[in-house]
Protein backbone atom coordinates (compact mmCIF):
# COMPACT_ATOMS: atom_id res chain seq x y z
CA UNK A 1 0.00 0.00 0.00
CA UNK A 2 2.56 2.06 0.48
CA UNK A 3 4.15 1.45 -2.33
CA UNK A 4 1.98 1.94 -4.42
CA UNK A 5 0.93 5.35 -2.49
CA UNK A 6 5.14 6.46 -3.22
CA UNK A 7 4.62 5.32 -6.86
CA UNK A 8 1.04 7.45 -7.66
CA UNK A 9 3.01 10.39 -5.96
CA UNK A 10 6.16 10.01 -8.15
CA UNK A 11 3.86 9.58 -11.34
CA UNK A 12 2.17 12.95 -11.07
CA UNK A 13 5.68 14.60 -10.25
CA UNK A 14 6.65 13.24 -13.37
CA UNK A 15 3.71 13.88 -15.26
CA UNK A 16 3.49 17.86 -14.02
CA UNK A 17 7.50 17.79 -14.45
CA UNK A 18 6.67 16.50 -18.32
CA UNK A 19 4.27 19.52 -18.81
CA UNK A 20 6.52 21.84 -18.08
CA UNK A 21 4.60 22.57 -14.59
CA UNK A 22 7.04 22.16 -12.57
CA UNK A 23 10.81 22.22 -12.69
CA UNK A 24 13.09 19.83 -13.59
CA UNK A 25 15.22 19.31 -10.77
CA UNK A 26 18.48 17.53 -10.82
CA UNK A 27 18.41 14.02 -10.45
CA UNK A 28 14.62 13.29 -10.09
CA UNK A 29 14.46 11.77 -13.46
CA UNK A 30 16.78 9.53 -13.21
CA UNK A 31 15.14 7.77 -10.52
CA UNK A 32 12.07 7.12 -12.63
CA UNK A 33 11.59 4.39 -14.17
CA UNK A 34 12.89 5.30 -18.32
CA UNK A 35 9.82 3.13 -19.74
CA UNK A 36 7.62 5.31 -17.72
CA UNK A 37 8.68 8.12 -18.79
CA UNK A 38 8.77 7.18 -22.34
CA UNK A 39 4.80 6.65 -21.94
CA UNK A 40 4.13 9.87 -20.40
CA UNK A 41 6.69 11.47 -22.97
CA UNK A 42 4.33 10.00 -25.41
CA UNK A 43 0.98 11.02 -24.11
CA UNK A 44 2.40 14.63 -23.71
CA UNK A 45 3.19 14.45 -27.32
CA UNK A 46 -0.20 13.47 -28.59
CA UNK A 47 -1.95 15.94 -26.69
CA UNK A 48 -0.18 18.90 -28.10
CA UNK A 49 0.33 17.15 -31.45
CA UNK A 50 -3.33 19.14 -32.50
CA UNK A 51 -1.81 22.05 -31.52
CA UNK A 52 1.48 22.32 -32.51
CA UNK A 53 1.36 20.14 -36.11
CA UNK A 54 4.09 18.20 -34.97
CA UNK A 55 4.43 14.20 -36.09
CA UNK A 56 4.62 11.65 -33.87
CA UNK A 57 6.64 8.49 -34.72
CA UNK A 58 5.17 5.40 -32.82
CA UNK A 59 7.57 3.05 -34.97
CA UNK A 60 5.63 -0.44 -34.33
CA UNK A 61 6.83 -2.41 -37.26
CA UNK A 62 8.83 -4.85 -35.01
CA UNK A 63 5.80 -5.67 -33.38
CA UNK A 64 3.62 -6.73 -36.48
CA UNK A 65 6.73 -8.54 -38.16
CA UNK A 66 6.70 -10.54 -35.12
CA UNK A 67 2.92 -10.81 -35.41
CA UNK A 68 2.93 -12.14 -38.84
CA UNK A 69 5.47 -14.40 -38.15
CA UNK A 70 2.95 -16.35 -36.11
CA UNK A 71 -0.20 -15.37 -38.48
CA UNK A 72 -1.52 -18.89 -40.54
CA UNK A 73 -0.71 -18.94 -43.74
CA UNK A 74 -3.67 -18.56 -46.36
CA UNK A 75 -2.56 -18.68 -49.68
CA UNK A 76 1.08 -19.54 -49.60
CA UNK A 77 2.85 -19.10 -53.57
CA UNK A 78 6.13 -19.99 -52.26
CA UNK A 79 4.64 -23.56 -51.12
CA UNK A 80 7.23 -25.05 -53.84
CA UNK A 81 10.29 -24.44 -52.48
CA UNK A 82 9.41 -23.77 -49.09
CA UNK A 83 7.53 -26.19 -47.85
CA UNK A 84 8.92 -29.05 -49.82
CA UNK A 85 10.55 -31.17 -47.90
CA UNK A 86 8.23 -31.20 -45.21
CA UNK A 87 5.39 -32.30 -47.71
CA UNK A 88 7.36 -35.45 -48.89
CA UNK A 89 8.31 -36.52 -45.28
CA UNK A 90 4.72 -36.35 -44.66
CA UNK A 91 3.71 -38.63 -47.89
CA UNK A 92 6.49 -40.93 -47.37
CA UNK A 93 5.39 -41.34 -43.85
CA UNK A 94 2.07 -41.88 -44.31
CA UNK A 95 3.08 -44.27 -47.38
CA UNK A 96 -0.07 -44.72 -49.19
CA UNK A 97 -0.79 -43.91 -52.77
CA UNK A 98 -3.56 -41.81 -52.36
CA UNK A 99 -3.20 -38.53 -53.75
CA UNK A 100 -5.53 -35.58 -53.30
CA UNK A 101 -2.90 -32.64 -52.36
CA UNK A 102 -2.42 -31.20 -56.00
CA UNK A 103 -3.11 -27.92 -54.34
CA UNK A 104 -1.51 -26.22 -56.65
CA UNK A 105 -4.09 -26.83 -59.35
CA UNK A 106 -7.10 -28.54 -57.91
CA UNK A 107 -10.50 -28.65 -59.71
CA UNK A 108 -12.59 -26.66 -58.73
CA UNK A 109 -14.96 -29.27 -57.29
CA UNK A 110 -18.05 -26.95 -56.22
CA UNK A 111 -18.68 -26.94 -60.02
CA UNK A 112 -20.32 -30.30 -59.88
CA UNK A 113 -20.86 -30.73 -63.68
CA UNK A 114 -18.17 -31.20 -66.32
CA UNK A 115 -18.17 -28.43 -69.06
CA UNK A 116 -18.37 -30.76 -71.35
CA UNK A 117 -21.29 -32.40 -70.03
CA UNK A 118 -23.31 -28.99 -69.56
CA UNK A 119 -22.59 -28.20 -73.16
CA UNK A 120 -24.96 -31.22 -74.39
CA UNK A 121 -28.36 -29.63 -71.79
CA UNK A 122 -30.90 -30.37 -74.51
CA UNK A 123 -33.67 -27.84 -74.70
CA UNK A 124 -35.78 -29.47 -77.16
CA UNK A 125 -36.12 -32.12 -79.32
CA UNK A 126 -36.47 -31.23 -83.06
CA UNK A 127 -37.00 -33.77 -85.93
CA UNK A 128 -36.57 -31.79 -89.51
CA UNK A 129 -39.43 -31.71 -90.89
CA UNK A 130 -40.16 -35.01 -93.00
CA UNK A 131 -42.42 -34.22 -95.44
CA UNK A 132 -42.47 -35.20 -99.17
CA UNK A 133 -39.72 -33.96 -101.70
CA UNK A 134 -37.14 -34.13 -97.88
CA UNK A 135 -34.23 -36.27 -98.52
CA UNK A 136 -34.28 -39.44 -96.67
CA UNK A 137 -30.63 -38.93 -95.24
CA UNK A 138 -31.54 -35.91 -93.52
CA UNK A 139 -31.47 -36.88 -89.80
CA UNK A 140 -33.24 -35.10 -87.29
CA UNK A 141 -31.69 -32.66 -85.09
CA UNK A 142 -31.40 -32.29 -81.06
CA UNK A 143 -32.20 -29.14 -80.02
CA UNK A 144 -29.58 -28.00 -77.51
CA UNK A 145 -28.38 -25.04 -75.79
CA UNK A 146 -25.16 -23.60 -76.57
CA UNK A 147 -22.78 -23.52 -73.33
CA UNK A 148 -22.98 -19.79 -71.83
CA UNK A 149 -22.54 -18.63 -68.52
CA UNK A 150 -26.94 -18.29 -68.32
CA UNK A 151 -27.09 -21.95 -69.46
CA UNK A 152 -29.11 -23.78 -67.24
CA UNK A 153 -26.80 -26.94 -66.54
CA UNK A 154 -27.89 -30.61 -66.16
CA UNK A 155 -29.57 -31.18 -62.92
CA UNK A 156 -28.71 -34.17 -61.62
CA UNK A 157 -31.29 -34.50 -58.88
CA UNK A 158 -33.87 -36.99 -60.46
CA UNK A 159 -37.11 -35.03 -59.33
CA UNK A 160 -39.90 -36.25 -61.39
CA UNK A 161 -41.13 -33.11 -62.96
CA UNK A 162 -44.55 -33.76 -62.44
CA UNK A 163 -46.58 -31.02 -63.19
CA UNK A 164 -44.97 -31.38 -67.20
CA UNK A 165 -44.48 -34.87 -68.22
CA UNK A 166 -42.64 -33.44 -71.31
CA UNK A 167 -40.05 -31.48 -68.96
CA UNK A 168 -39.13 -34.41 -67.14
CA UNK A 169 -39.19 -36.32 -70.08
CA UNK A 170 -36.15 -34.27 -71.32
CA UNK A 171 -34.52 -34.12 -68.61
CA UNK A 172 -34.18 -38.18 -68.32
CA UNK A 173 -33.30 -37.59 -71.77
CA UNK A 174 -30.78 -34.52 -70.70
CA UNK A 175 -29.23 -36.41 -68.27
CA UNK A 176 -28.87 -39.81 -70.22
CA UNK A 177 -26.54 -37.67 -72.70
CA UNK A 178 -24.57 -36.15 -70.39
CA UNK A 179 -23.80 -39.45 -68.73
CA UNK A 180 -23.21 -40.95 -72.11
CA UNK A 181 -20.88 -38.39 -73.07
CA UNK A 182 -18.76 -38.67 -70.00
CA UNK A 183 -18.47 -42.02 -70.28
CA UNK A 184 -17.14 -41.97 -74.08
CA UNK A 185 -14.49 -39.49 -72.71
CA UNK A 186 -13.48 -41.75 -69.81
CA UNK A 187 -13.68 -45.14 -71.91
CA UNK A 188 -11.58 -43.01 -74.78
CA UNK A 189 -8.68 -42.89 -71.75
CA UNK A 190 -7.90 -46.21 -72.39
CA UNK A 191 -8.72 -46.65 -75.67
CA UNK A 192 -5.04 -46.60 -76.78
CA UNK A 193 -3.19 -48.28 -73.85
CA UNK A 194 -6.70 -51.32 -74.58
CA UNK A 195 -5.36 -51.16 -78.56
CA UNK A 196 -1.63 -51.68 -77.77
CA UNK A 197 -2.08 -54.25 -75.59
CA UNK A 198 -3.93 -55.93 -78.71
CA UNK A 199 -1.55 -55.40 -80.99
CA UNK A 200 1.39 -56.72 -78.94
CA UNK A 201 -1.18 -59.94 -77.95
CA UNK A 202 -1.47 -60.07 -82.06
CA UNK A 203 2.15 -59.53 -82.19
CA UNK A 204 3.22 -62.45 -80.00
CA UNK A 205 0.73 -64.74 -82.06
CA UNK A 206 1.93 -63.97 -84.77
CA UNK A 207 5.56 -64.95 -83.37
CA UNK A 208 4.29 -68.20 -82.32
CA UNK B 1 21.51 -33.93 -124.04
CA UNK B 2 17.50 -34.08 -123.81
CA UNK B 3 18.28 -37.95 -123.42
CA UNK B 4 20.26 -37.20 -120.86
CA UNK B 5 17.92 -35.45 -118.73
CA UNK B 6 15.36 -38.48 -119.36
CA UNK B 7 17.41 -40.57 -117.81
CA UNK B 8 18.48 -38.65 -115.02
CA UNK B 9 14.84 -37.71 -114.47
CA UNK B 10 13.72 -41.50 -114.69
CA UNK B 11 16.87 -42.29 -111.62
CA UNK B 12 15.58 -38.95 -109.80
CA UNK B 13 11.89 -40.51 -109.71
CA UNK B 14 12.94 -43.83 -109.24
CA UNK B 15 15.06 -43.03 -106.65
CA UNK B 16 11.79 -41.09 -104.92
CA UNK B 17 9.56 -44.32 -105.32
CA UNK B 18 12.07 -46.12 -103.89
CA UNK B 19 12.71 -44.81 -100.54
CA UNK B 20 8.87 -44.25 -100.60
CA UNK B 21 8.88 -41.31 -98.44
CA UNK B 22 6.19 -39.15 -97.44
CA UNK B 23 7.15 -35.84 -96.54
CA UNK B 24 3.67 -35.16 -95.09
CA UNK B 25 4.42 -38.34 -92.79
CA UNK B 26 7.95 -37.59 -91.76
CA UNK B 27 6.94 -34.38 -90.14
CA UNK B 28 4.36 -35.56 -87.96
CA UNK B 29 6.94 -38.09 -87.49
CA UNK B 30 8.62 -35.15 -86.12
CA UNK B 31 6.11 -33.76 -84.59
CA UNK B 32 5.67 -36.76 -82.56
CA UNK B 33 9.66 -36.73 -81.38
CA UNK B 34 9.26 -32.75 -80.73
CA UNK B 35 6.36 -33.36 -78.37
CA UNK B 36 8.18 -36.15 -76.82
CA UNK B 37 11.56 -34.62 -75.84
CA UNK B 38 11.26 -30.48 -75.71
CA UNK B 39 10.85 -28.62 -72.91
CA UNK B 40 7.63 -26.25 -73.82
CA UNK B 41 5.11 -24.50 -71.88
CA UNK B 42 2.28 -23.61 -74.46
CA UNK B 43 -1.76 -22.32 -74.00
CA UNK B 44 -4.33 -23.28 -76.58
CA UNK B 45 -7.87 -22.86 -77.84
CA UNK B 46 -10.43 -25.70 -78.65
CA UNK B 47 -13.09 -24.08 -80.18
CA UNK B 48 -16.34 -26.61 -80.81
CA UNK B 49 -18.93 -24.75 -82.89
CA UNK B 50 -20.02 -21.47 -80.11
CA UNK B 51 -18.09 -23.31 -76.87
CA UNK B 52 -14.47 -22.63 -76.47
CA UNK B 53 -12.16 -24.56 -73.79
CA UNK B 54 -8.97 -22.74 -73.31
CA UNK B 55 -6.45 -25.60 -72.12
CA UNK B 56 -2.66 -24.66 -70.64
CA UNK B 57 -0.04 -27.98 -71.69
CA UNK B 58 3.32 -27.89 -70.23
CA UNK B 59 6.08 -30.42 -71.46
CA UNK B 60 9.22 -31.13 -69.46
CA UNK B 61 12.11 -33.73 -70.51
CA UNK B 62 14.33 -33.82 -67.47
CA UNK B 63 16.70 -36.46 -67.84
CA UNK B 64 15.21 -39.68 -68.68
CA UNK B 65 11.64 -38.23 -67.30
CA UNK B 66 8.92 -37.23 -69.01
CA UNK B 67 6.74 -35.13 -67.26
CA UNK B 68 3.65 -33.66 -69.19
CA UNK B 69 0.46 -31.79 -67.83
CA UNK B 70 -2.33 -30.80 -69.30
CA UNK B 71 -5.53 -28.54 -67.88
CA UNK B 72 -8.67 -26.95 -68.75
CA UNK B 73 -9.03 -23.67 -67.16
CA UNK B 74 -12.57 -22.60 -67.60
CA UNK B 75 -15.30 -24.48 -65.35
CA UNK B 76 -14.99 -27.22 -63.18
CA UNK B 77 -11.66 -27.79 -64.92
CA UNK B 78 -10.02 -31.22 -65.56
CA UNK B 79 -6.15 -32.19 -64.45
CA UNK B 80 -3.85 -34.33 -66.40
CA UNK B 81 -0.49 -35.44 -65.26
CA UNK B 82 1.45 -37.82 -67.16
CA UNK B 83 4.73 -38.93 -65.93
CA UNK B 84 6.50 -41.55 -67.90
CA UNK B 85 4.44 -43.91 -68.49
CA UNK B 86 1.42 -43.45 -65.86
CA UNK B 87 -1.33 -40.56 -66.62
CA UNK B 88 -3.02 -39.52 -63.53
CA UNK B 89 -6.54 -37.91 -64.33
CA UNK B 90 -8.09 -35.06 -61.76
CA UNK B 91 -11.43 -34.69 -61.92
CA UNK B 92 -13.95 -32.48 -60.18
CA UNK B 93 -16.17 -34.92 -58.44
CA UNK B 94 -14.54 -38.17 -58.78
CA UNK B 95 -11.02 -39.17 -56.97
CA UNK B 96 -7.87 -38.95 -59.07
CA UNK B 97 -7.30 -41.97 -61.03
CA UNK B 98 -4.47 -43.66 -63.08
CA UNK B 99 -3.81 -45.10 -66.14
CA UNK B 100 -0.60 -47.44 -67.47
CA UNK B 101 -0.35 -45.50 -71.01
CA UNK B 102 2.55 -43.31 -72.71
CA UNK B 103 0.01 -40.72 -73.73
CA UNK B 104 -2.49 -38.24 -72.14
CA UNK B 105 -6.35 -38.46 -74.19
CA UNK B 106 -6.71 -34.55 -74.04
CA UNK B 107 -8.90 -33.28 -76.57
CA UNK B 108 -5.58 -33.58 -79.18
CA UNK B 109 -5.60 -37.84 -80.78
CA UNK B 110 -3.52 -39.18 -79.19
CA UNK B 111 -2.01 -41.38 -82.02
CA UNK B 112 -0.50 -38.32 -83.33
CA UNK B 113 2.15 -38.46 -80.34
CA UNK B 114 2.97 -41.82 -81.71
CA UNK B 115 3.33 -44.19 -84.50
CA UNK B 116 0.80 -42.35 -87.01
CA UNK B 117 1.89 -45.62 -89.65
CA UNK B 118 -0.79 -47.85 -88.30
CA UNK B 119 -3.79 -45.00 -89.74
CA UNK B 120 -1.59 -45.86 -92.95
CA UNK B 121 -4.44 -48.41 -93.84
CA UNK B 122 -7.65 -45.82 -93.01
CA UNK B 123 -5.91 -42.34 -93.56
CA UNK B 124 -3.72 -40.78 -96.53
CA UNK B 125 -1.55 -38.02 -95.12
CA UNK B 126 -1.06 -34.86 -97.57
CA UNK B 127 1.33 -31.43 -97.53
CA UNK B 128 -0.55 -28.61 -97.22
CA UNK B 129 0.39 -25.18 -98.18
CA UNK B 130 2.55 -22.90 -95.77
CA UNK B 131 1.20 -20.29 -93.41
CA UNK B 132 1.76 -18.42 -90.35
CA UNK B 133 -0.06 -19.96 -87.35
CA UNK B 134 0.54 -18.23 -83.43
CA UNK B 135 3.10 -15.58 -84.71
CA UNK B 136 5.00 -18.83 -86.66
CA UNK B 137 5.63 -20.31 -89.86
CA UNK B 138 3.34 -23.50 -90.47
CA UNK B 139 3.27 -25.97 -92.76
CA UNK B 140 -0.12 -27.54 -92.80
CA UNK B 141 -0.34 -31.36 -92.83
CA UNK B 142 -3.67 -33.24 -93.78
CA UNK B 143 -4.90 -36.81 -92.33
CA UNK B 144 -7.38 -37.74 -95.03
CA UNK B 145 -10.06 -40.55 -94.58
CA UNK B 146 -9.87 -42.75 -96.93
CA UNK B 147 -13.51 -42.82 -97.49
CA UNK B 148 -16.79 -40.81 -96.07
CA UNK B 149 -17.56 -42.24 -92.76
CA UNK B 150 -14.81 -40.49 -90.78
CA UNK B 151 -14.05 -36.59 -90.10
CA UNK B 152 -10.36 -35.53 -91.86
CA UNK B 153 -7.88 -34.10 -89.64
CA UNK B 154 -5.36 -31.11 -90.66
CA UNK B 155 -2.76 -30.27 -88.61
CA UNK B 156 -0.26 -27.02 -88.43
CA UNK B 157 3.33 -28.19 -87.66
CA UNK B 158 5.84 -25.60 -87.15
CA UNK B 159 8.78 -25.10 -89.57
CA UNK B 160 11.01 -24.69 -86.73
CA UNK B 161 10.81 -26.37 -83.59
CA UNK B 162 7.98 -29.38 -85.74
CA UNK B 163 6.10 -28.66 -82.48
CA UNK B 164 2.18 -28.47 -83.11
CA UNK B 165 0.03 -25.01 -83.84
CA UNK B 166 -3.14 -25.43 -84.84
CA UNK B 167 -5.53 -28.85 -85.49
CA UNK B 168 -8.64 -29.48 -87.09
CA UNK B 169 -11.42 -31.57 -87.73
CA UNK B 170 -12.83 -30.61 -91.06
CA UNK B 171 -15.60 -32.29 -92.96
CA UNK B 172 -15.86 -33.27 -96.52
CA UNK B 173 -17.27 -30.46 -97.00
CA UNK B 174 -14.15 -28.64 -96.09
CA UNK B 175 -15.73 -27.55 -92.86
CA UNK B 176 -13.52 -27.40 -89.68
CA UNK B 177 -15.84 -28.51 -87.02
CA UNK B 178 -13.63 -28.50 -84.05
CA UNK B 179 -10.34 -26.23 -83.98
CA UNK B 180 -7.60 -26.34 -81.77
CA UNK B 181 -5.39 -23.21 -81.89
CA UNK B 182 -2.13 -22.29 -79.84
CA UNK B 183 -2.05 -18.75 -78.39
CA UNK B 184 0.88 -18.81 -77.13
CA UNK B 185 4.02 -20.90 -76.85
CA UNK B 186 7.41 -20.94 -75.51
CA UNK B 187 10.20 -23.66 -76.26
CA UNK B 188 12.91 -23.51 -73.22
CA UNK B 189 16.29 -25.18 -72.68
CA UNK B 190 15.17 -26.34 -69.16
CA UNK B 191 12.22 -27.28 -68.17
CA UNK B 192 9.36 -24.94 -66.29
CA UNK B 193 10.19 -25.59 -62.54
CA UNK B 194 6.49 -25.31 -61.85
CA UNK B 195 6.33 -28.91 -64.01
CA UNK B 196 9.02 -30.26 -61.58
CA UNK B 197 7.31 -29.98 -58.99
CA UNK B 198 5.35 -32.67 -60.41
CA UNK B 199 8.17 -35.33 -59.17
CA UNK B 200 7.62 -34.40 -55.85
CA UNK B 201 3.75 -35.73 -55.89
CA UNK B 202 2.47 -39.21 -55.03
CA UNK B 203 -0.10 -40.69 -57.08
CA UNK B 204 -2.53 -42.91 -57.43
CA UNK B 205 -1.55 -46.12 -58.28
CA UNK B 206 -2.57 -46.97 -62.03
CA UNK B 207 -5.72 -49.68 -62.04
CA UNK B 208 -4.70 -52.89 -63.55
CA UNK B 209 -5.48 -53.53 -67.52
CA UNK B 210 -8.43 -55.14 -66.78
CA UNK B 211 -10.20 -53.25 -63.49
CA UNK B 212 -12.01 -50.61 -65.88
CA UNK B 213 -13.84 -53.88 -67.77
CA UNK B 214 -17.23 -54.86 -65.97
CA UNK B 215 -18.42 -58.34 -66.53
CA UNK B 216 -17.36 -59.15 -69.97
CA UNK B 217 -20.39 -61.52 -70.58
CA UNK B 218 -22.43 -59.27 -72.94
CA UNK B 219 -20.12 -59.55 -75.73
CA UNK B 220 -23.22 -61.20 -77.46
CA UNK B 221 -26.10 -59.41 -76.32
CA UNK B 222 -26.36 -57.30 -79.16
CA UNK B 223 -24.94 -57.57 -82.40
CA UNK B 224 -23.89 -54.40 -84.12
CA UNK B 225 -24.17 -54.79 -87.61
CA UNK B 226 -22.38 -52.11 -89.31
CA UNK B 227 -18.97 -50.08 -88.59
CA UNK B 228 -16.77 -48.19 -90.87
CA UNK B 229 -13.95 -50.13 -92.15
CA UNK B 230 -10.94 -50.56 -89.52
CA UNK B 231 -12.57 -49.94 -86.59
CA UNK B 232 -12.15 -52.94 -84.02
CA UNK B 233 -13.70 -53.87 -80.86
CA UNK B 234 -11.83 -52.63 -77.73
CA UNK B 235 -14.11 -54.18 -75.30
CA UNK B 236 -17.13 -54.50 -74.44
CA UNK B 237 -18.76 -55.00 -71.03
CA UNK B 238 -22.17 -53.84 -69.18
CA UNK B 239 -21.75 -51.41 -66.35
CA UNK B 240 -23.79 -48.44 -64.21
CA UNK B 241 -22.96 -44.83 -65.48
CA UNK B 242 -21.66 -42.65 -62.74
CA UNK B 243 -23.49 -39.78 -63.66
CA UNK B 244 -27.50 -41.46 -63.78
CA UNK B 245 -26.44 -44.97 -62.31
CA UNK B 246 -27.87 -46.24 -65.41
CA UNK B 247 -26.98 -49.49 -66.47
CA UNK B 248 -25.74 -49.89 -70.15
CA UNK B 249 -24.44 -52.34 -72.62
CA UNK B 250 -20.95 -51.14 -73.34
CA UNK B 251 -19.14 -51.02 -76.38
CA UNK B 252 -15.96 -49.41 -77.32
CA UNK B 253 -14.39 -49.25 -81.00
CA UNK B 254 -11.39 -47.47 -82.48
CA UNK B 255 -9.72 -47.21 -85.68
CA UNK B 256 -6.49 -46.10 -83.95
CA UNK B 257 -7.52 -42.40 -84.38
CA UNK B 258 -11.00 -42.16 -83.30
CA UNK B 259 -13.30 -43.50 -80.42
CA UNK B 260 -16.76 -44.64 -81.30
CA UNK B 261 -19.02 -45.92 -78.07
CA UNK B 262 -21.97 -48.11 -78.22
CA UNK B 263 -24.61 -47.89 -75.58
CA UNK B 264 -27.43 -49.89 -75.29
CA UNK B 265 -30.01 -49.16 -72.79
CA UNK B 266 -33.54 -49.85 -71.44
CA UNK B 267 -35.85 -47.79 -73.36
CA UNK B 268 -36.93 -44.57 -71.66
CA UNK B 269 -40.52 -43.69 -70.85
CA UNK B 270 -42.41 -41.39 -73.11
CA UNK B 271 -41.84 -40.49 -76.90
CA UNK B 272 -38.61 -41.02 -77.67
CA UNK B 273 -37.24 -39.66 -80.85
CA UNK B 274 -34.17 -40.62 -82.44
CA UNK B 275 -31.59 -37.83 -83.43
CA UNK B 276 -27.94 -36.52 -83.27
CA UNK B 277 -26.60 -33.83 -81.76
CA UNK B 278 -22.96 -32.45 -82.19
CA UNK B 279 -20.24 -30.70 -80.24
CA UNK B 280 -17.37 -29.79 -82.18
CA UNK B 281 -16.29 -32.63 -83.97
CA UNK B 282 -18.47 -34.95 -81.86
CA UNK B 283 -21.38 -36.65 -82.63
CA UNK B 284 -24.01 -38.08 -80.33
CA UNK B 285 -26.92 -40.12 -81.54
CA UNK B 286 -29.81 -41.27 -79.99
CA UNK B 287 -31.69 -44.23 -81.82
CA UNK B 288 -35.38 -45.53 -80.46
CA UNK B 289 -34.81 -49.29 -81.24
CA UNK B 290 -38.42 -50.48 -80.02
CA UNK B 291 -37.40 -52.21 -76.88
CA UNK B 292 -34.22 -50.62 -75.94
CA UNK B 293 -32.51 -47.37 -76.99
CA UNK B 294 -28.92 -47.55 -78.87
CA UNK B 295 -26.92 -44.29 -78.05
CA UNK B 296 -23.51 -44.08 -80.42
CA UNK B 297 -21.17 -41.03 -79.26
CA UNK B 298 -18.07 -40.69 -81.09
CA UNK B 299 -16.00 -37.90 -83.08
CA UNK B 300 -17.77 -39.46 -86.86
CA UNK B 301 -19.73 -37.60 -89.09
CA UNK B 302 -23.66 -38.11 -87.84
CA UNK B 303 -24.25 -40.04 -90.74
CA UNK B 304 -21.95 -42.43 -89.43
CA UNK B 305 -23.40 -42.56 -85.82
CA UNK B 306 -26.86 -43.10 -87.64
CA UNK B 307 -26.11 -45.99 -89.46
CA UNK B 308 -24.08 -47.78 -86.61
CA UNK B 309 -26.95 -47.33 -83.96
CA UNK B 310 -29.25 -48.10 -86.82
CA UNK B 311 -27.07 -51.42 -87.52
CA UNK B 312 -28.00 -52.62 -83.67
CA UNK B 313 -30.11 -55.77 -83.32
CA UNK B 314 -30.61 -58.12 -80.66
CA UNK B 315 -28.24 -60.79 -81.28
CA UNK B 316 -30.21 -64.53 -81.62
Amino acid sequence: MTKAHVNKLDSETLSALLDGEQHLAEGKISDQDVATFGRYALIGDAMRAQKNNNDIHIDISDNIALALESEPVYADFTQSTANKAPDTERSEAQQDNKVVAFNWRKPVAQLAIAASVAMFAIVGVNTLPQGAGEQESEIPLLQTTPLTGMASPVSYSSEPALENAEQGLRELQQQRIGALVLEHQRQARVAHSLQTAQNSDKAQEGKN
Amino acid sequence: MKVITFVLSLVLSFNVFANDTNPAKDLLLNMANAVHTRNFDASFVVVKGKAMEPYRWVHAKQGETELEHLSLLNGAGLEMVRVNDQVTYFEPQSQPYSINTDSIAGPIPEVLFKDIEALSSQYDFVLGGKGRIAGRAAQLVRIESKDEYKYNYWIWLDTESSLLLKAAYVNHQGEALEQLQLTHISVTEQPAPMILEVLNRNFPTPLPGNALEGEKSNATNWRIGWLPNGFKLLKSDRHKLDLNNELTDYYLYSDGFVEISVFVQRPLPGRRLSGSLTSGATTIYVHNGGNFDVSVVGNVPSQTAKAIAESVTRAL
